[in-house]
């Protein structure tokens, strides 16, 4: 049986101004912009621990009812448990399709950021030290940090991703966004008229890295070489985020807002 | 046209060139864009460049991972995917993504971290092919690395326990291996008639399941229930791999043996029935005055002959 989605469901990630990273802020807005997609009411809520209160590790993560989920693929699944679902309407080869195209996204854009963010010296040094452990006090902000790049740099290790450099990531982005650019062709949304899950965890990582400062604008550039690509985020953006608010939004004045475009 | 080219790679068994993976990969590849390649089976992956298979050397260049090496030979112009629209081109990305991601962790825990498998399979035949000493510590060195990624890629929180993770990598390497049939459907490649780069890395990763005889084999038994992928798996063996399949298993040595004998006993049932063609012959009413007189022509025509060369 169905329950209905509840009015105060919460989605949780690390505060927005002064703490969250490229990668993470990615995997937010995917989250959200697949509950707008299936008009699923939601409020961002900010903490500074959200990371330790989400039961896998992972931001973000939501609060339904009496049930916790993070990561977009449990969440996925259990807004389809829910009976809410984007991909119903495709056959076996599309759904396939779009499960190969999502790890690939999560193969080497997410993997390109986690890597720019801790182990690309530069940046570590100027945003991501700073950025990470700002809520805490003097030393405990240095240790998370340095505790959160080993665990990472440990774990590029062992998939072969230590060994590259800047260049050849910046050549793995600009494949990977060379492939999504070709599947997407002239078309609204990747499988044609409706959005799925794949296009609001492409909408999350590529919005986020056209729209984050970084030390240099090479991450950017790579995808702002696809017109298709900049001007998918532009109209997933103005569909579904033109009443979002810098802050955590209310949902009555969203749901007013999105009722106005439409 | 190029330079002569070598891929150092692992040996095979029970039917394969190669047990490893992406070894298998490079060498689908090369056969079916037809790239010359002299494949040298070493047994010690030290010796290469940065420790690990395969590795080509071309000239003075020498690459090591399966998707550079690709690239390499696809800038040499043999190009497989030369036929490919650039959408299929896109898919091809997505589908080695999704194979790296879901079916090799369970790949690599059935070859280096189910104990059983590992201690009766894998260990002795690595340690089998490497050379003493390594072989004590190189088998070992290679199941930490894999357990290692395994852990770390997929060991997060809320799993636990490492049999929480096995069975979470077993059922996310069952999904694969279920949309990778779907998508092949009755088709005999992934992108048509002809193989491509996916049809490489496909049958690199499917064919170690398929073949080796390993004790605990839940995935073996799940992907011998979708028989397109098992079709497609003996298809690329029997077209591109027959000549060094018969060189090197037992198995087809044995039947080229068994062709042999057949061979051999037809012709011998041949020559007895013309035998027994000329004796009916010899014997019927009809011919023997004849077949005198010609045979002490022949005989007279045979002592005439080698007298008149023997004469100087």
């Amino acid at each position: 049986a169905t329950e209905p989605w509840p009015e105060n469901a919460a989605l949780y990630q690390q505060l927005k101004e002064e703490q969250i990273l490229l990668s993470d802020n990615a995997s937010s807005l995917a989250v959200q912009a697949f509950l707008q997609m299936c008009n699923l009411p939601i409020r961002v809520i900010c903490r500074a621990n959200a990371e330790y209160m989400s039961p896998s590790g992972k931001v973000p993560f939501i609060h339904v009812g009496n049930q916790v989920v993070s990561e977009l693929g449990p969440i996925v699944q259990f807004v389809k448990a829910k009976g809410h679902s984007l991909s119903d309407g495709l056959d076996e080869v599309q759904k396939a399709e779009m499960k190969a195209y999502m790890e690939l996204v999560n193969n080497m854009l997410l993997t390109a950021e986690l890597y720019l963010q801790w182990c690309d010296d530069v940046t570590v040094e100027e945003i991501t030290h700073p950025r990470y452990g700002s809520p805490y006090p003097w030393p405990l902000n240095r240790i998370l940090s340095y505790q959160k790049q080993w665990e990472v740099r440990r774990k590029m290790k062992a998939i072969g991703w230590a060994g590259k450099t800047l260049e050849q990531v910046l050549e793995d982005v600009d494949q990977c966004c060379h492939a999504l650019s070709q599947r997407l062709g002239t078309q609204p949304y990747f499988f044609n008229k409706q959005p799925t899950e794949l296009d609001a965890l492409v909408f999350g990582h590529l919005f986020t890295i056209l729209t984050t400062q970084l030390i240099t604008d090479e991450l950017s550039e790579k995808v702002k070489n696809y017109s298709n690509l900049t001007a998918f985020c532009r109209r997933i953006e103005q569909q579904y985020f033109e009443g979002h608010e810098k802050d955590c939004s209310t949902v009555a004045a969203r749901s007013s807002k999105r009722s106005l475009l439409r | 046209m190029a330079a002569p080219m070598e891929l150092s790679c692992w040996g095979g068994d029970w039917g394969l060139p190669s047990l490893h993976p992406e070894s298998l990969t490079v060498m689908a590849y090369a056969k079916f864009s037809g790239a010359p390649l002299t494949v040298n089976i070493i047994n010690n992956s030290w010796r290469t460049p940065k420790g690990d298979l395969p590795v080509l050397v071309s000239e003075d260049t020498v690459i090591s991972q399966p998707a550079k090496i690709l690239n390499f030979l696809r800038k040499q112009k043999y190009n497989a995917d030369y036929d490919l629209s650039a959408k299929q081109g896109a898919d091809t990305l997505a589908y080695i993504a999704l194979l790296e991601e879901k079916l090799l962790p369970a790949l690599l825990h059935t070859f280096w971290i189910e104990a059983e498998n590992y201690c009766s399979v894998t260990k002795p035949w690595f340690a089998s092919r490497i050379a003493f000493p390594l072989r004590l510590y190189l088998p070992g060195k290679m199941s930490r690395e894999a357990l290692n990624r395994i852990l770390l890629t997929k060991g997060g929180p809320p799993l636990y326990s490492l049999t929480e993770v096995e069975a979470q990598i077993y059922r996310d390497a069952k999904e694969c291996l279920n949309l990778l049939s779907k998508r092949l459907g009755t088709s005999q490649f992934f992108f048509g008639d002809t193989p491509t780069t996916l049809d490489a890395f496909v049958f690199g990763f499917l064919a170690p399941i398929y073949k080796v005889c390993f004790p605990r084999v839940q995935l073996q038994e799940h992907l011998k229930q979708l028989p397109n992928l098992c079709r497609f798996c003996d298809d690329i063996l029997t077209c591109y791999f027959r000549f060094t399949v018969s060189g090197h298993s037992p198995a087809g040595q044995d039947t080229a043996d068994a062709n042999l004998q057949k061979l051999t006993q037809l012709v011998n049932k041949e020559s007895n029935l013309i035998e027994k063609m000329d004796d009916n012959l010899r014997k019927s009413p009809q011919h023997p005055p004849r077949k005198l007189t010609t045979l002490k022509l022949a005989a007279g025509g045979e002592e005439s002959g080698p007298m008149s060369r023997l004469s100087p």
